[in-house]
């Protein structure tokens, strides 16, 4: 083959792009329109002003990271709730499982996705973090 | 045995064995849900549904039939499956199905069988229950909504507890389990309702919440307390002991335990618990290494006869003997004790004069096999529950004749036809004795007696205690004492109890010779269901005894010993875990010697009243942290490995006592298994034991007897005075020594220390329930609150000596009964 042909070729493909729209996006100033089904940042869900978590213990033992930490108190009405919901998000491998567990839908997975954070310590996320934002 | 056949196998099962239980030992597994062990078939739940096809292939429970000879039994044909299918059904119909906010859950029996069973519809509608849930008490939460009726609770609570506390009330689809006129619940609080719901219906309140059942790490122990020697299963997450879990195989109690066994565990990760050694300086405890803390300790030990050791009979069979072996060879002192010197002598002294051995001549399990069974003081039940769970059951289920012998009723007295004594406080020993002429003069006596030594001089010396005058003396009827000796003598297998222990000062060596006479006139020992059992206080005072860790050769005992701090003959005390401050008698004497020795030295759990007075104190580990040995009452040598790490700045007191020798130029053992290679080569009885034989289960240390007759001295006894009562010191229900206060569980249902008297009493002196009333005798007086009961007879008054705060040795000078003044 003529040896100038290849480099022709591309020279097409690199001229046909210069008029396609981009498909970088210029992040930060551009965001990403994430999928609903995203496995991003916990959020814990809230009905009636509390947190609907019940601390059965299911997301912890179902965590295949063991990032979770659930300890489990008993309100003024005898009810239980978590006392401390913590997640590592250090160790958290984004797999879902703790949602899917979740016996009443109590935690779910939001779209954002920046994590990044100065602090080692700053990673842990605690319930108060974790609380869905109204 | 009877042959059958189940599910197409050819087995064969006990005569007297259910089909369910023909099937378990079989290794065939057939579902249920009120079903226990020790139970007795009931029959409630219908989930063991089988097919038998000599009755036309009916459905019948397999609980409750027993089995006959060629029975072809199904256990699962799609029939039977369907049938448990509806069960579970009707099941879940009314119950709430909260299994995530459940602290049963992933232990539930309910939950497990609807999942086997995929059981994940129903046919059925209907509401739920909504009974109101008791929180009224802080042990036991019962809610009642989750409840299957399978009586387990209401069952074990009687044939076993005998308390009585639960049972079946209402009809039809109203039907609840529920206390006395549908009250809170208020009963003994020893849990085993808890262990046996199949639901969580019953919940320990001290565990709830704390982890899943799944999360726990499962370790096997020896509980802690008392001598018993019960087997605990220990529920660990995170190097924390949570809780005692149940397991219906473990141990001669079937898993089965008190109060303090099953709610008494805090103590072990208490947030009080030391954590690194203190060494005074400037008058105050400050913190120091192990290596300062045990240089200076070891320093003071050189002095050779001025040391003196007491060590609590909690430590194990290796400490004990490592420790002995410290103050013997490396040390040069024969002056150590445990248990205040007294509280063992029934063993060392009684039974050594009597049977020739320090230890009792019957077994726990004896007391299912015995026909006549003779209570001396109905604080064995509060001494060792689990013991009085056996009584219980020996009564109510095999029959056996109790008789009583006490200063006061107990609940032993409340079993069918049981027969309580109650005799003055202090006359115990006159009334055997007068039991034991009864016996002679009657001709009752075994032919053998008559040879053995001492015969003669008993006889003699019995002359004194005729049936009439001790019935005089002791406030009894001598028709009572007299029959009471027929029966024990008519007996074809009859055993005696009594409980010792530092409260129980009027059991001493004469009581236990006392006891030991009947036994051997009538030649009741050394059989099956026959013979004597001391019990003794803690989880290794036999132990303790066989490790000889007591007073011999001319060493001073621990009465002697303290005696010896405050006229300067010991200048150094090594305490290892025992707290005399409260649980010695008389608190100015104890505290008097332990300010005037020149330098105390305390290996403790806690910063004890004693502890704080100490110049050295070394933060060791409890039972949970080591591994070793206890004995318990019965001789049952027992292996316990660690549930939990220790903590980084505690040691064992193995561990204490081994670099201590090495400090000193002496050599240890490697370990505590090499140390129990030493025990048992050189102790009676322990002879072919070891850490590698005992892993599974313990085994009973063989006690060879040779008997002999001696003759008891009986006190004189008690005057009464005017406007005084006579008050005897003892154990109470929820507490064992000074350790159980550290236990959460037990502090919540008796937190403090209280006089318990008769109506009768407590009316002439105005007195109510929950009063606090000043208490004084000869040696002081102390604030107590007071309890107001049947059970304690006129002129009479009952007080634990366990508590730290109004401790009760300040009235108590270690006597039997003392003479004190209650007023308010």
């Amino acid at each position: 083959m003529n040896p100038i042909t290849p480099i022709i070729n591309g020279m097409a493909i690199t001229l046909k792009h210069m008029f396609l729209k981009p498909v970088t996006l210029q992040y930060p100033t551009e965001r990403p329109k994430v999928a609903a089904r995203f496995r991003g940042l916990h959020a814990l869900n809230v009905s009636h002003d509390k947190a609907k978590c019940v601390a059965c213990y299911l997301c912890p033992t179902v965590c295949p990271a063991k990032c979770i930490t659930v300890e489990a108190g008993e309100d003024a009405n005898h009810d239980k709730f978590a006392t401390v919901y913590e997640i590592d998000m250090l160790r958290c491998i984004f797999c879902g499982y703790c949602v899917e567990a979740c016996p009443v839908d109590a935690v779910r997975m939001t779209g954002e996705f920046e994590l990044a954070n100065y602090k080692r310590q700053d990673f842990i996320y605690s319930k108060e973090r974790l609380l869905e934002k109204k | 045995m009877v042959n059958l056949t189940i599910d197409d196998k050819q087995v064969t099962a006990p005569k007297t064995a259910t089909i369910y239980d023909a099937a378990k030992l079989n290794g065939i597994k057939i579902p249920i849900l009120c079903h226990d062990k020790k139970l007795k078939p009931f029959g409630a739940c219908r989930m063991c549904l089988v097919e038998v096809e000599q009755m036309k292939g009916r459905q019948i429970p397999a609980c409750t039939t027993p089995v006959t000879e060629g029975m072809i039994i199904r256990t699962s044909t799609p029939d039977i499956v369907k049938a448990r299918k509806m069960v579970l059904e009707l099941l879940l119909l009314n119950h709430p199905l909260d299994c995530p906010v459940c602290d049963k859950s992933g232990d539930c029996d309910l939950q497990n069988l609807t999942y086997e069973y995929k059981v994940n519809s129903n046919r059925f509608k209907d509401e739920k229950f909504n009974h109101e849930i008791d929180y009224n008490n802080p042990l036991i939460e019962r809610d009642m909504n989750r409840c299957v009726l399978c009586g387990k609770c209401a069952r074990i609570c009687d044939e076993i507890v005998s308390f009585g506390a639960l049972t079946f009330i209402d009809r039809g689809i109203e039907t609840k389990i529920g206390c006395e006129f549908d009250d809170a619940l208020n009963c003994e609080f020893c849990g085993s309702c808890i262990s046996v719901c199949p639901v969580g219906s019953l919940l320990a309140r001290p565990f709830k919440h704390k982890a899943r059942f799944w999360a726990l790490t499962k370790h096997t122990s020896v509980c802690g307390f008392c001598g018993t020697g019960c087997n605990l299963t220990l529920g660990v997450k995170d190097n924390k002991v949570l809780t005692t879990i149940y397991d219906e195989n473990q141990g001669f109690h079937k898993g089965q335990l008190c109060v303090r066994g099953r709610f008494g565990y805090q103590f072990i990760n208490s947030t009080k618990r030391l954590t690194t050694p203190l060494v005074k300086k400037n008058n105050r405890l400050v913190e120091a290494s192990w290596d300062e803390a045990l240089e200076i300790v070891a320093a003071r030990l050189k002095g050779g006869s001025d040391v003196a050791a007491l060590a609590t009979p909690r430590l194990t069979n290796e400490e004990l003997a490592l420790f002995k072996k410290l103050l013997l060879d490396n040390v040069g002192t024969k002056n150590f004790d445990h248990a205040a010197g007294y509280a063992h002598a029934a063993l060392t002294e009684g039974f050594a004069r009597s049977f020739g051995a320090s230890a009792s001549s019957a077994t726990i399990p004896d007391i299912q096999k015995c026909d006549f069974l003779l209570v001396i003081k109905t604080d064995a039940y509060e001494t060792h529950p689990v013991v009085g769970f056996e009584i219980n059951m020996a009564v109510k289920n095999n029959g056996v004749k109790l008789s009583i012998l006490s200063d006061k009723k107990g609940k032993l007295s409340k079993l069918p036809d049981a027969v309580t004594l109650v005799h003055r406080p202090g006359s115990e020993v006159a009334v055997l004795n007068a039991i034991a002429k009864t016996i002679l003069d009657e001709k009752l006596a075994d032919g053998s007696a008559a040879s053995l030594s001492g015969y003669a001089e008993l006889e003699q010396a019995l002359a004194a205690f005729d049936a009439d005058t001790v019935a005089a003396q002791s406030g009894l009827a001598a028709a009572d004492i007299k029959k009471l000796a027929a029966e024990y003598a008519a007996a074809g297998k009859a055993l005696i109890l009594f409980p010792s222990g530092q409260p129980y000062t009027g059991h001493t060596a004469e009581l236990a010779s006392a006891v030991a006479n009947l036994a051997i006139l009538t030649g009741k020992y050394g059989k099956e269901g026959c013979g004597v059992l001391c019990l003794s206080e803690k989880n290794n005072s036999q132990g303790a005894v066989d490790m000889g860790f007591f007073a011999q050769d001319g060493g001073m005992n621990g009465l002697e010993i303290l005696e010896a701090c405050t006229n300067g003959g010991v200048k150094t005390l090594f305490i290892a875990g025992e707290n005399p401050l409260t649980s010695y008698p008389d608190r100015t004497k104890v505290k008097a010697a332990l300010e005037a020795v020149e330098f105390l030295v305390v290996s403790e759990l806690f910063l004890t009243e004693t502890a704080a007075m100490a110049d050295v104190v070394l933060p060791v580990c409890s039972f949970a942290e080591k591994e070793g040995t206890f004995t318990s009452t019965d001789r049952r040598v027992q292996f316990f490995k660690p549930a939990i790490r220790k903590g980084a700045q505690t040691k064992t007191d193995f561990d204490v006592f081994s670099s201590l020798i090495k400090r000193l130029g002496g050599q240890a053992p490697a370990s505590p298994a090499a140390q129990f290679a030493e025990i048992a080569a050189g102790t009676a009885g322990y002879q072919g034991l070891s850490h590698v034989s005992l892993r599974n289960d313990g085994a009973f240390a063989a006690v060879a007897m040779t008997p002999a007759l001696v003759v008891p001295k009986a006190a004189a006894p008690i005057v009464a005075e005017q406007g005084k009562l006579a008050l005897v010191v003892g154990s109470a229900l929820y507490h064992s020594g000074t350790l159980s206060q550290y236990g959460e569980g037990p502090m919540h249902v008796c937190p403090e220390g209280y006089i318990e008297v008769s109506r009768s009493d407590a009316a002439a002196g105005k007195i109510a329930e929950n009063d606090l009333v000043t208490v004084s005798s000869a040696t002081g007086s102390v604030q107590l609150k007071a309890k107001v009961s049947l059970r304690i007879p006129a002129g009479v008054a009952f007080a634990p000596y366990h508590f730290s705060e109004a401790p009760v040795n300040t009235i108590w000078a270690g006597q039997p009964v003392t003479m004190v003044t209650v007023s308010k």
